[in-house]
């Protein structure tokens, strides 16, 4: 159980940056659980995979699924889950931990530890972009299809 | 509708969507569906994170360009969702010009919550943090003090109109010198966790959120001027708390 702490943390830390973010009392609770959905893929394939950019790449999409999901369920802009969920993922560990390898004067060990933080910021970005994107192609492809149904619906008709 | 009220209209709404934390295609669509609606035969609207452009073209052949320029960009998604309803509302009903423009004053005066929960908020989720990164309760504590600190600062010196970088320099140094002073007096062991679980208060999701979602859309300039200040106040708050690390840390010994 213990395990699973940091998705308690993250729905906790997420709840409290919506209100930050000042989302309206009726979408508080949703769009916390998104930060806990993503602590929650994290966690449950690190059994699987042990990189973590990885990793940050598939709780991202878990969470940008989510948001798209509930944007369209509850007739509001996908950035209000999107925006709070995502900050649990955000690596502000990385930034940290490289700007102490600066200081302890560890150029090297500190360009390493930039560059994965770089890694993951890029897998929250992938992430997003990948989810987003295939969401907008489907409707597309829905809308588009039925469009051509009502238009061959109406000569039949005649 | 006449074209200057048209324009006046979908201007009202293009500026509460953007100084609340809007992507910039959203700003761009809701404007252009509202001219259309309300009677528009062509829109040209340009749209930065700092300005919004509107060019309207009326029946008779009349152009009316209107420019709007930001200069106080917060964050309030509740004004965004309801300014979103409202203009889907006009799309699909008959409203009249002064309805509207009454809906999108109760919307733009409307009360954010009360300002000792923000503050509660802020502090709360510096303690969550702090437990996240492997902090201990009475680390998180320390990491809601901090919290409510920086909630603090950052509203008073917003309200100096201090510049982001320097407020989130001096975020990221009270973070860090708390923390610091904390393990000084023995009261904690996890100086890294509290200082990460404090600093994640500062981190900008808004503006890495919806610099990626510009950038998909294909607004590239507002993604790079979002993305721009995310990073700006990410390497802010890295400065602000690498000062008291290389100062304080070797006088102390901690």
């Amino acid at each position: 159980m213990a395990y699973f702490a940091p998705c308690l943390y993250a729905f906790g830390g997420s709840l409290a940056f919506a209100m930050v973010f000042n989302i309206s009392k009726n979408k508080l609770l949703l769009s916390a659980i998104g930060g806990f959905i993503g602590q929650l893929t994290y966690l449950l394939f690190q059994f699987i995979i042990s990189n973590d950019v990885a990793l940050s790449l598939l709780a991202t999409m878990a969470i940008s699924l989510y948001a798209e999901m509930m944007a369209r369920v509850t007739k509001s802009p996908t950035t209000v889950y999107l925006a709070v969920a995502l900050i649990p993922l955000v690596p502000g560990g990385g930034v940290y931990y490289t700007m102490l390898d600066f200081i302890h004067n560890d150029i090297d060990l500190g360009i390493t530890t930039g560059l994965h933080t770089l890694g993951i910021s890029a897998a929250l970005a992938m992430g997003i972009i990948l989810i987003s994107s295939s969401i907008n192609l489907i409707r597309k492809v829905m809308l588009n299809r039925k469009r051509r149904k009502k238009e061959s619906a109406i000569p039949c008709k005649e | 509708m006449t074209g200057s009220q048209i324009s006046h209209v979908a201007m009202e709404i293009g500026i509460v969507l953007l100084s609340n934390g809007a992507e910039t295609y959203r700003v761009d669509e809701s404007m252009h569906r509202i001219c259309m609606a309300m009677g528009a035969c062509d829109t040209d609207i340009f749209v930065l994170p700092s300005n919004i452009i509107l060019g309207i073209t009326i029946g008779n052949g009349k152009h009316i360009t209107r420019t709007r320029r930001i200069h106080a960009r917060g964050i309030d998604l509740k004004k965004v969702e309801f300014i979103n309803n409202l203009s889907r509302r006009v799309c699909y009903e008959d409203l009249s010009y002064s309805e509207i423009l009454t809906e999108i004053h109760t919307i733009n005066s409307s009360p954010p919550y009360p300002y000792y929960l923000q503050v509660l908020a802020f502090a709360f989720v510096a303690q969550m943090f702090s437990l996240f990164f492997g902090g201990t309760f009475q680390d998180s504590s320390i990491g809601f003090i901090i919290g409510f600190g920086i909630k603090l600062q950052m509203d008073f010196m917003a309200r100096l109109e201090g510049n982001i970088f320097f407020i989130n320099i001096v975020g990221g140094l009270i973070a860090a010198t708390v923390a610091l002073a904390a393990s000084r007096l023995g009261l904690t062991s996890h100086v890294d966790a509290i200082i990460i679980g404090s600093i994640m208060t500062l981190v900008p999701g808004l503006s890495i959120t919806n610099s990626i979602r510009d950038i998909i859309a294909g607004d590239y300039l507002s993604g790079i001027m979002k993305g721009v200040e995310a990073l700006l106040i990410g390497a802010g708050i890295a400065t602000g708390v690498a000062i008291p690390l290389s100062l304080l840390s070797p006088i102390w010994g901690v």
